[in-house]
């Protein structure tokens, strides 16, 4: 993943080579492996906003599904804090641990996968009131909403976040072929409704 | 190239994905293509418009209070399985007599005596069922049927013990306590990640492991004794 900070590259690295943050993030997440709820906190406040985002596209906008998602994955997060071991950047962990939750979610409520909106009918998306408005980013939103789910997730993961195919392919258990394939589905949806 | 291959390739030219080698002639025809000229521009604007999009939005102001609810619920319940499982364990007075022939099996002394031992050491032990050397149980299910399996062989070889407790001098036994008392305190720990992580296969192949060693000990202890 391009976009991730690294927290760092171990647990337990010399405090002197460390930025400050690094170290005090690397101090929350220790804490909070020794079962700090205080320091799970800081942790929680760091990433929440990124991770909701993220919750947000994957769930198509809506807002209540992604604050369900987003609070699932934190407790899991809570749970198995003690496995992270600082082989990838604490934020990558949590975002893997974000997309295999929705698909856990998506396989154990078949609805969800089912669930795909009309493309003509923006009415329904969340956030379309606010649409109404003249901002070109929430069109953009909107329209990423609006996408199919297979189409949509390969647009996030790939165009927004920065993963690559490979990543995107091995998290999603599909071929490097169906992901661009989704890829270019998506972007030319896009482009349909955001150039009408 | 045609016109119909280079426009399947223009994502990959866009996104730098491309080829080296393909690049140059598919930005030929791009140049000289008005229809893929427009695709690549529209294409572009499309990635320039999801990059400019917020990486962050805050959730609602109620997520985390929810959270720390569920981990406070899930604390409550980790507290009392620890309760229950240390009262459980530590209230058989036998258990610190097979402490004591532990440390003995692990030290060079103990070691030598259960190897001269067990060429003599009898059946009794190994009428036994154990799990030692067996496989480990995929599913968290399998375990707890696995685990009462343990529990019973261990409460079986207990019984053994402690009638060949008088054999163990008192100073080992009080320093073998603090060994026994490591080992059931990595039981205990690996169950309570497991509480927390259930479906956790290595914690299972860990408590699972850890089982297997305190029985296997605890097996060749009383072969010992008996030899002796």
């Amino acid at each position: 993943m391009k976009t991730s900070a690294v927290v760092s590259d171990s647990i337990g690295p010399n405090p002197s080579t460390m930025r400050e943050d690094e170290a005090a993030a690397l101090d929350s997440i220790r804490r909070a492996q020794a079962g700090d709820v205080d320091a799970f906190e800081l942790l929680y406040r760091e990433h929440a906003g990124r991770i909701f985002a993220l919750c947000l596209r994957l769930e198509a906008g809506d807002s209540a599904d992604a604050t369900d998602l987003m609070q699932d994955v934190f407790i899991k997060a809570w749970r198995r804090i003690s496995t992270f071991r600082g082989d990838c950047a604490f934020s990558s962990w949590l975002h893997r641990m974000t997309i295999n939750t929705m698909l856990e979610n998506a396989r154990s409520d078949r609805r969800r996968i089912a669930r795909v909106l009309p493309m003509d009918d923006t009415s329904l998306l969340p956030g379309a009131a606010r649409s109404s408005g003249v901002e070109l980013k929430m069109d953009m939103e909107n329209a990423i909403a609006s996408l199919p789910r297979g189409a949509r997730l390969a647009f996030v993961l790939h165009d927004v976040e920065g993963y690559q195919h490979q990543e995107i392919a091995e998290q999603l258990s599909v071929s490097v072929g169906t992901i661009k394939a989704q890829l270019h589905r998506a972007r030319r949806l896009l482009r349909e409704r955001l150039e009408r | 190239m045609t016109h119909d291959v280079i426009k399947h390739l223009l994502d990959d030219y866009v996104t730098g994905d491309l080829a080296k080698d393909a690049r140059g002639p598919v930005a030929d025809h791009i140049a000289a293509c008005g229809i893929c000229g427009a695709e690549v521009e529209s294409l572009k604007n499309i990635l320039a418009r999801a990059a400019e999009l917020p990486k962050s939005i805050d959730p609602p102001a109620e997520a985390w209070s929810n959270i720390r609810a569920a981990v406070e619920r899930d604390e409550e319940a980790v507290a009392a399985h620890d309760k229950s499982a240390i009262s459980g364990f530590w209230r058989r007075p036998y258990l610190l007599a097979a402490a004591a022939i532990l440390v003995a099996v692990l030290s060079s002394g103990g070691t030598a005596l259960y190897m001269s031992s067990r060429n003599v050491a009898g059946n009794s032990s190994s009428s036994v069922a154990t799990n030692a050397g067996g496989a480990t149980p995929a599913t968290l299910v399998a375990f707890t049927i696995e685990e009462n399996n343990y529990l019973r062989n261990v409460a079986v070889l207990q019984d053994l013990l402690d009638q060949q407790e008088a054999l163990l001098a008192p100073e080992t036994v009080a320093q073998l306590k603090a060994s026994l008392r490591t080992i059931d305190e990595a039981i205990l720990e690996a169950r309570n990640a497991l509480a927390r992580d259930p479906a956790n296969k290595t914690l299972i192949e860990m408590l699972s492991g850890t089982y297997r060693q305190k029985m296997d000990l605890m097996r060749r202890t009383a072969e010992m004794t008996r030899g002796s």
